[in-house]
């Protein structure tokens, strides 16, 4: 899954003929007024200015302005430019035409497993959700996209009529082409706008999700898709991710502030599991961390340095399942080196470490970390015969 | 019995380096239920008309490769599944093939980060089909005593612990790959063992899901319970809970859910596999499913770490209600071991194995090498030279430093002797020929030999041999040479004489006997020899050859090893002649005729052949 920003959006849409109000991404207030000089609508628009970041809640941050001229424009974008939010700075805002209208409406695709279903309603705007009942559905199997005549009947469905059905029915069907051909997850657009006076739609507002598996047959995805994890990534988030985008295998790590057990743990599953068990035994996760399909040793030392840096933990849980070929001795390795690492940088004092694993080459892997007990570490370690998630309620009941 | 793999089960595996050690991983289970290979064929144009070579056990089997599935099918009429280990750019390609072959019931997939779109069209064509596409990002599917597909189940001593040599009576429906594994164990520890496990993936919409391998489960009379491990994200868990709900079942369902921390997760924050990812309102999240699922009448643990006591709970259950009998206690004795690795047994102390060949002189087991026991970086840290190691891996003694002084001298002199000898002239043809170094500076060097260069050898034997044999007796000497081996090996120049002295034997004589305390018998005798046979004929000077020959024995350096030190010293300058040659983009040479004398028949007229 992967969400991009409104400007990528806003291209994939007018590639595929979805009307879009006219934009601008700018990082240099500047550029912006001398993007003034050669746009009229800039100059004669009504202008509304966004954060074009990875952030929730915006509007609420003070991050969206409306009804701007150009020279407002500028001046909020002077403001926004340079923010920080928490951990995350805004580095561009989107500049776009604020479309007078007459109405608003929503319309949505979402992926399923049969293929996809489309959400349409005639009362969109930010009181969609209380026009829930109001939203007609229209599911399309994959491989199988509907006529423009199935799609305008779609729209009298959902309440829409004459040519303005007609015209609807198509900005669905372009949507339902740009969803199937970008690889697109899920696509929401609200407010879809008109304005009358000359029959012109616009997509005000859009999130897209798309398919970044996919990006191998997709060239002009020149865009990187936006965190997952509801904020921007951290610096440690980045050098794990970076690691992880160049080795077999993979290594993962997501910082969750304020908790004190932390979470080394091997396979996509397994990792969930424990970091289950350690809320489920009323215990608070430091981080979630997942390494899986036989990464190199240094990519998890690395990933296991990041772990011990994590502020105030008292837990260390080096968990896993019994792996299927993720070689155990090797895996290891890169985890003992990074201890030894940590602790020599004055590091893990006080911080209690719980080992469970089982795979590939376990005895000696278990073995070699077993020996890390006589060099001074607090460390505890169980072979597959102890259940998997056990070791957090020992470490939560020590 | 089983779902899905069974005794008959043959495979085609489509892809490359993953794909063979899968299959590898494979013929162990083979080996362990005593099957023949289940992986018949490869398909990978990049590698096609090569053979994999494969252990079923000890015994060396060969798979052939492929370069289209079409053709890998023809030649192995039983195969009837498919794995896919191919990059996730082309997997969707390659499981649509499998998929429209008639033979070919089961395509399962492993690759990884295949995207949503291509998953999704394959469900449909395997439906199409009427066949099951399983996967992606599936590990594969184990079914105990009769049939591994993919690396599922780990390593050989992980099969073993886990019962998978016999049937048991869980079956086990996984989304993660590593949990399956898990879940096998857990079964095996806790229960009888697994009927067949299946991992469906963990995407966000797998090929197929949990109902589809209930059905089969719940007509599979073997499979007497059923565990499944399931995650947040998507509707397939709610789906088996409906599924179990809808009408009295046979078997038996314990359920676990991962996920429930996103429930005190920050906002929009999610984890684990693509597919575990919550909803809108809650829907699909790890707790709204265990609801679902316990509502439905299956066994759901609070954690993971409970699943042990529910399998053990049903386990007991159905022994009790005779639903299965106990299993017969197995000597694991019995059980084929893994042909271990000839190093694994030698270490062990198991076997005895003759050595090859046998060295004296250097070892590189280390960290680095090691000449005679000294370390390479050690005699450079000490202010040793290359003398010092010529020494030691020739002699396998250091040299005193005005021992090595002379080793270094006498490498020096003999390093080249320009571009007109034949060991030079042959290394140049060579270059302008345009071979490469190593060929050309072997053409220089097969020149050495009896008339060039070759005498250092025999010189030092027989000087050495004189020493002993006629220690007073020069003449004595000579008679015996000249009877026995000839002129003289050392002594004799072609164009050097008494009066036109070889500059190279003065220094080094000079050297050796004026400016070190090395003992010299040998040199002695020779320089003795020489004013015998000089007093005959000029040139019969003791020569370059014979003075090292002497100096060498004297030095204690083993006869045979003593022509070493010309071809040694040679290598360096041939060396210098080809990049001498190349450096100047020397071209191809020829003899001139009249360079040549062409001593042949007149021109004649060719006779029919008899």
């Amino acid at each position: 899954m992967a969400k991009i920003l409104e400007g990528p959006a806003m291209k994939l849409f007018n590639k595929w003929g979805i009307p879009v109000p006219n934009y601008v991404v700018i990082m240099d207030p500047n550029r912006l007024e001398q993007l003034g000089e050669a746009n009229k609508w800039l100059r004669e628009s009504k202008l509304v200015v966004k954060a074009h970041e990875a952030i929730g809640g915006r509007f609420k941050l003070g991050l969206v302005k409306l009804g701007l001229n150009l020279e407002e424009a500028v001046a909020a974008s002077r403001e926004m430019i340079g923010r920080e939010i928490g951990t995350a700075v805004i580095r561009q805002v989107i500049v776009a035409e604020m479309l007078d209208h007459d109405e608003e409406y929503y319309v949505c695709i979402n992926g399923n497993r049969d293929g996809a279903e489309v959400l349409l309603s005639n009362k969109g705007g930010i009181d969609i959700e209380d026009n829930w009942d109001s939203v007609r559905r229209l599911f399309i199997p994959i491989d199988e996209n509907p006529s423009i005549e199935r799609l305008t009947e779609f729209a009298n469905e959902a309440g829409f009529s004459g040519e303005i059905a007609e015209r609807v029915g198509k900005i669905v069907s372009r949507l339902v082409l740009c969803f199937d051909n970008e690889d697109a997850q899920s696509i929401e657009i609200n407010p879809l706008v008109i304005r009358k006076s000359d029959m012109r739609f616009a997509a005000l507002d859009a999130v897209m999700n798309l398919d970044y598996d996919a990006r191998f047959r997709h060239a002009d995805w020149d865009f990187k898709p936006v965190s997952e994890i509801g904020r921007p990534f951290t610096e440690a988030e980045q050098q794990i991710m970076e690691i992880d985008g160049r080795i077999k295998g993979s290594v993962k790590f997501v910082e969750v502030p304020g908790g004190e057990i932390a979470l080394l743990t091997a396979g996509g599953g397994a990792s969930v599991f424990y970091s289950d068990a350690v809320v489920a035994r009323g215990g608070t996760i430091a981080n979630y961390a997942e390494y899986s399909g036989d990464p190199p040793d240094w990519a998890v030392e690395a990933l296991t340095e990041t772990i011990c840096s994590l502020p105030n933990i008292k837990h260390i849980i080096v968990g896993g399942a019994i792996a299927n070929f993720t070689d155990v001795k090797a895996t290891f390795s890169g985890i003992i080196n990074g201890l030894r690492e940590s602790k020599s940088k004055g590091l893990l004092e006080n911080v209690k470490i719980w080992v469970r694993r089982g795979g590939p080459n376990e005895n000696q892997g278990l073995a070699a970390i077993r020996k890390l007990y006589d060099e001074g570490f607090d460390i505890h370690v169980y072979d597959r015969s102890m259940p998997m998630t056990d070791i957090v309620d020992l470490a939560l009941n020590s | 019995m089983s779902i899905l793999a069974n005794r008959d089960t043959r495979v085609v595996i489509i892809g490359g380096v993953a794909g063979l050690n899968a299959a590898r991983r494979m013929a162990q289970f083979d080996f362990l239920v005593n099957r023949p290979l289940t992986v018949q064929a490869f398909v990978y144009p990049p590698e096609e008309g090569q053979q994999k070579e494969i252990y079923r056990g000890g015994e060396l089997k060969n798979v052939p490769v492929y370069s289209s599935l079409e053709e890998a099918l023809a030649e192995n009429p039983g195969i009837n599944t498919a794995l896919i280990y191919i990059g996730a750019n082309r997997a969707y390609t390659a499981a649509k093939e499998a998929l429209e072959a008639s033979s070919i019931k089961l395509v399962s997939m492993i690759t990884e980060g295949v995207p949503e779109k291509d998953a999704k069209r394959l469900r449909k064509l395997a439906h199409a089909h009427g066949k099951l596409f399983n996967g992606p990002s599936s590990i594969g599917i184990m079914s105990a005593g009769e049939c591994r597909l993919g690396v599922i189940g780990g390593e050989f001593k992980n099969l073993k612990l886990c019962n998978l040599y016999r049937s048991g009576s869980f079956g086990v429906i996984t989304k993660s790959g590593g949990l399956s594994n898990e879940a096998m164990w857990l079964c095996a520890q806790n229960g009888n063992g697994v009927t067949t496990a299946v991992a469906i993936g963990g995407d966000a919409y797998p090929g197929t899901d949990f109902v589809t391998y209930l059905e089969m489960f719940e007509n599979d009379p073997e499979t007497k319970a059923v565990v499944i491990v399931g995650e947040v994200g998507g509707t397939l868990e709610e789906e088996a809970a409906e599924w179990l709900a809808a009408k009295p079942r046979r078997i038996r369902l314990i359920a676990t859910i991962g996920g429930t921390c996103q429930e005190v997760l920050p906002q929009g924050m999610k984890f684990g596999h693509a597919g575990a990812k919550e909803g809108k309102k809650g829907l699909g999240s790890a707790r709204s499913k265990m609801n679902a699922l316990r509502e439905a009448g299956a066994l759901v643990p609070e954690t993971f770490g409970g699943l042990s006591k529910c399998i053990k709970q049903v386990y007991e259950e159905l022994l009790a209600d005779g639903s299965i009998q106990p299993e017969p206690e197995i000597d694991e004795a019995l059980l084929p071991e893994l042909p271990p690795k000839v190093q694994e047994v030698m270490k062990q102390g198991e076997v005895i194995v003759e050595p090859l060949i046998r060295t004296t002189i250097s070892d590189d087991r280390g960290e680095e090498p090691r000449y005679v026991g000294y370390a390479a970086s050690e005699l450079c840290e000490k202010g040793y030279g290359i003398e010092d190691v010529v020494s030691l891996l020739w002699n396998k003694k250091l040299p005193t430093r005005e021992e090595s002084e002379i080793i270094k001298r006498i490498i020096m002199i003999s390093a080249d002797h320009g571009p007109a000898v034949s060991g030079a002239f042959g290394a140049i043809i060579g270059a302008c020929a345009g071979i490469d170094m190593p060929q050309a500076v072997s053409a220089g060097m097969t020149m050495i030999g009896p008339r060039f260069g070759g005498a250092v050898t025999n010189a030092g034997k027989y000087f050495k041999y004189g020493v002993k044999e006629f220690p007073n007796d020069i003449p004595g000497f000579l008679a015996w040479m000249k009877q026995n081996v000839g002129p003289v090996p050392g002594i004799g120049h072609r164009v050097k004489s008494l009066k036109n002295p070889d500059k190279r034997v003065k220094y080094l004589v000079d050297y050796v006997k004026n400016h070190t305390s090395l003992h010299t018998p040998c040199l002695d005798y020779a320089l003795e020899v020489e004013k015998i046979t000089t007093s005959k004929k000029d040139n019969l000077i003791l020569n370059v050859d014979g003075t090292m020959g002497c100096i060498l024995v004297d030095l204690d350096f083993p006869e045979q090893s003593l022509n070493g030190f010309f071809v040694l010293a040679r290598t360096i300058g041939m060396i210098g002649h080809w990049i001498d040659q190349n450096s100047q983009s020397a071209k191809l040479i020829r003899l001139y005729d009249y360079l040549i004398n062409y001593a042949v028949k007149e021109e004649r007229e060719v006779p029919e052949k008899k």
